[in-house]
């Protein structure tokens, strides 16, 4: 394992890479930290340590979880890569709906890079809607859920007694932000390009993985030892757990048949395709959880001293984490989403007809519908563990939080979305590191 | 420090704000998307930067530069001018 690491970085490109990558995640990182202009850093921090004890409202937590903190700061990259991940998924989602894009995206390499830059469009749009809308959250003092009022002088979020025209501010700040935004991608992509692994999943890695150690801080000041050495033993536990599964794959053997062009034969061996047990990655759980944001966005626009009936049972069962019917929902929704994903991104008649085309075949099975019947119903059974998996791992934290009796735990960097999105990353920038190893024959990381 | 002082920040930082939002535009976007952000497709970036990508990189970097300083000096005076 470390001398795996130091031919890595004996490798003089890979080094180079490696080095590229580090760079960029420490501009992110000053980008994160670095507060915008007219915002108030003493008086975010004041917030911050107000609403540390309470429970800080549920809309803003995974945002504020994948920008790395930088969002409820309201730093230059408070935005992060939300805006890009929101516009992939509206656009994902109407490939399925809008025919042109179903076309580009048969097209190959030109028609996905097409798709890449109307991503790319949207994204600003976004990033103009969300900076008005968390400046006039963070203005109106909803940002930390009504903890900090706005017109304590220690809480103003943004100063007006600055002598520059308020609305001036204001916009200075939303462009500020928009830019970031724009800059956040760019950076993604540069490390797409240049350096190890995809930019934007490294991206949200680092954000994540920047939150873990304060987040384990405040559980050891808050329970102590023993509920903090616990809690990471289980820990340890659930990531080795989470690395088997996504690991794990079901090997479909296809033959391919000996043809003879000339004088040569071609083909004649026999591979396989690989149908992983989590095909989906961490998506649908993207998917369910900006879903079940719908209901607590909803309740934001009432006074939550005067709801109705249903506005009740929406605060004490959808909106509530701990609550049964909220996990049970949450659970439901994520293994729909995983078989909706699996089925828009592998394609058995597709893959069925390629194989004809070049000549393979499952040993066993007619080339054709059969084979396309047969990966459909493999990849069926085996998407069904798969699921229950993502859902398990993704209701975690609820459950933990039962047990801890504290709401704070609600976006807890050690289970659910984050260990999913860090161990999925991290094993997929370690692959591509080892398969440049393996160009020149070094031993990899994972054997 | 005089208000004009912040007023050219503000005028910079505005220019250099949209001047880098559409440099960052203009690139040619290298993400593969949803699928290859989370583990799952392949993406292949066999494709290299080409004179004009490499040039665009450079004028982004400077505009990057000139956005951060205007960032820091708006920010470090709207702190000072606050504190007045």
């Amino acid at each position: 394992m470390l001398s795996a690491f130091t031919s890595a970085f004996k490798t003089p490109d890979l080094r180079k890479k490696i080095l590229f990558t580090v760079f960029i995640i420490g501009v992110y990182r000053l980008g994160a930290t670095l507060p915008s202009p007219g915002v108030s850093y003493t008086n975010v921090q004041n917030c911050i340590k107000a609403t540390e004890t309470g429970d800080v409202g549920g809309v803003v937590t995974l945002l504020n979880l994948f920008s790395g903190g930088a969002l409820l700061s309201l730093s230059v990259f408070a935005l992060g890569i939300m805006p890009y991940i929101t516009a992939s998924i509206i656009l994902q989602l109407l490939t399925v709906v809008i025919p042109r894009l179903e076309q580009l995206r048969k097209e190959g390499q030109s028609g996905q890079a097409k798709i890449t830059q109307y991503t790319r469009y949207l994204t600003l749009g976004l990033a103009v809607l969300q900076s008005s809308a968390f400046v006039a959250l963070a203005r109106s003092g909803q940002l930390f859920s009504g903890l900090c009022p706005q017109d304590n002088p220690q809480f103003t979020i943004i100063p007006e007694n600055t002598g520059l025209p308020y609305w001036l501010t204001l916009t200075v700040l939303v462009l500020t932000m928009t830019a970031g935004t724009g800059v956040v991608m760019w950076l993604g992509e540069l490390i797409t390009d240049r350096g190890v692994g995809n930019g934007m999943s490294v991206l949200i890695f680092t954000s994540i993985a920047a939150r873990l150690p304060s987040e384990g801080w405040s559980i050891k000041q808050s329970r102590g030892w023993g509920v903090f050495s616990a809690i990471l033993v289980l820990v340890l536990v659930i990531i080795t757990l989470v690395v088997f599964i996504e690991q794990a794959q079901r090997r479909i053997p296809v033959q391919y048949a000996k043809r003879m062009i000339g004088r040569r034969t071609y083909g004649g061996t026999s591979t396989y395709i690989p149908l992983k047990v989590n095909q989906s990655g961490v998506v649908p759980v993207i998917f369910a959880s900006s879903l079940l944001y719908l209901p607590q966005l909803y309740l934001q626009f009432f006074n939550p001293n005067e709801l109705n009936g249903y506005q009740q049972w929406i605060q004490n069962n959808l909106a509530k984490p701990s609550s049964w019917i909220y996990i049970l929902t949450y659970f439901l929704l994520i293994i729909f989403f995983t078989y909706f994903y699996v089925s828009i991104t592998f394609n058995p008649t597709e893959v069925a007809d390629n194989m004809k085309k070049y000549g393979g075949f499952v040993p066993g099975i007619r080339p054709g519908k059969p084979t396309a019947d047969y990966l459909d119903f493999i990849l069926s059974r085996i998407t069904l563990p798969g699921s229950f998996y993502l859902g398990l791992v993704s209701v975690l934290p609820n459950f933990f939080f039962i047990w801890l009796a504290n709401e704070q735990y609600v976006n807890f960097p050690f289970g659910g979305v984050a260990v999913l999105i860090m161990v999925g990353v991290g094993l997929e920038t370690v692959k591509q590191i080892e398969s440049q190893l393996m160009q020149r024959n070094y031993e990899g990381f994972l054997r | 420090m005089p208000i004009g002082f912040a007023y050219t920040l503000v005028v910079l930082l505005v220019i250099s704000s949209i001047l880098l939002t559409l440099l960052v535009l203009l690139h040619r976007g290298k993400g593969g998307g949803m699928s290859s952000m989370f583990g799952g497709g392949v993406t292949s970036s066999l494709a290299g930067s080409s004179v004009a990508e490499k040039n665009l990189d450079r004028y982004t970097v400077l505009v990057g530069v000139i956005w951060f300083a205007c960032i820091v000096g708006l920010g470090l005076w709207l702190k000072l001018a606050q504190q007045g």
